[in-house]
């Protein structure tokens, strides 16, 4: 005689893991509305960034100040990373752990070097006496950059945090979810850069 | 190659009756052997990021055509990182995200739009 358990009330088992508990699937779409108060933070900075471009004060303006080289560089290494994250939860689909470590390590590398790339852009145009307080352009251009920079910053620590929850617990609808949000959140702050890059960036070289 | 998007809504659920209005919001999961989606994804927002810069270092369009241009690859992105690795359409239920997420970035079009629509008429408003 055998003895079959009833499936756990609210436990899809045809689903990926990081959905198949409803609370934390829950907690998923909770996550896409922080995003979308989040597209609206980055749509007031993009707006204040469109009224302030050509208040340049004695300040230099974005065709005197930005360079392609680093800007470029740091959008490559950002959609690396991206492509990185998107393989880790391809390997936390697939069920294998260390799969998702190894890829959110490389994740974790591309966005350090990111967030250094950017520390250094920003100290270079203060050693040229372009800081914040120069003019209005410049104000928002570093609200805007910086606060995505800022998010980069968060996400690499939270991101350590759900490393150290994997190696411990492994796999569960709990660290997967976890891992999933933080994927949602890295590749939304890329969709950020992308608009970054060609509104501050190339749209800055277009005279 | 990707394997056809498969849906996996247990058939007598309320998101496998989703017909008519709400079939948008229908769930759907990638499968898939080798992470070729990805792959392309990554590949696509490559030559999208490298499309827009050499266009503009090399001045290839008169700069109001660069500027739409580029904005026209921006989106592209963007669609790319939703569709690709957001797995946008992907929920347990209906996906419901869909909708707040178009709302967010109609907001966002109308607030950046409006912004720089109101600030043309300098004279007037400076």
């Amino acid at each position: 005689m055998s003895l079959e358990l009833a499936p756990e009330p609210g436990r899809r088992e045809d689903l990926p893991l990081e959905l198949s508990d409803e609370q934390e699937s829950v907690k998923i779409t909770g996550f896409w509305m922080f995003l979308v108060t989040d597209v609206l933070i980055f749509a007031s900075l993009f707006s204040a960034y469109a009224v302030y471009r050509p208040r340049v004060a004695t300040g230099p303006g974005p065709l005197e100040l930005f360079h392609f080289g680093p800007a470029l560089l740091e959008t490559l290494l950002l959609l690396t990373s991206s492509f990185t994250v998107g393989i880790a939860i391809y390997e936390m689909r697939k069920g294998r752990p260390g799969g998702v470590m190894a890829w959110t390590i490389a994740t974790l590398a591309l966005g350090a070097a990111f967030v250094f790339l950017e520390i250094h852009e920003f100290a270079s145009y203060a050693a040229l006496g372009a800081t914040w307080h120069q003019s209005a352009f410049l104000s928002a251009f570093y609200v805007l950059v910086g606060t995505h920079g800022a998010h980069v910053s968060f996400g690499i620590l939270w991101a350590v945090t759900l490393l150290v929850q994997l190696a411990r617990r492994g796999l569960t609808p709990v660290t997967a979810r976890k891992l999933y949000t933080f994927s949602l959140y890295w590749h939304f702050l890329d969709v950020v850069w992308v608009f970054i890059f060609t509104v501050v960036y190339l749209m800055g070289k277009i005279a | 190659m990707a394997e056809p998007l498969i849906n996996r809504a247990d058939p007598e659920s309320e998101e496998a009756e989703a017909e008519g209005a709400l079939a948008f919001l229908r769930p759907r999961f990638a499968e898939e052997r080798f992470p070729w989606i990805q792959v392309w994804g990554y590949g696509g927002s490559l030559v999208l990021t490298l499309g827009a810069y050499f266009s503009v270092v090399r001045h290839v369009l008169a700069p109001q055509f660069l500027v739409a241009a580029i904005l026209a690859m921006a989106a592209g992105q963007a669609a790319l990182q939703l569709g690709v690795f957001m797995h946008l359409r992907e929920s347990r239920g209906l996906s419901w995200q869909i909708v707040p997420l178009a709302l967010a970035f109609f907001t966002a079009l109308g607030m950046i739009g409006m912004s720089i629509w109101i600030m043309a008429f300098k004279s007037g408003v400076s």
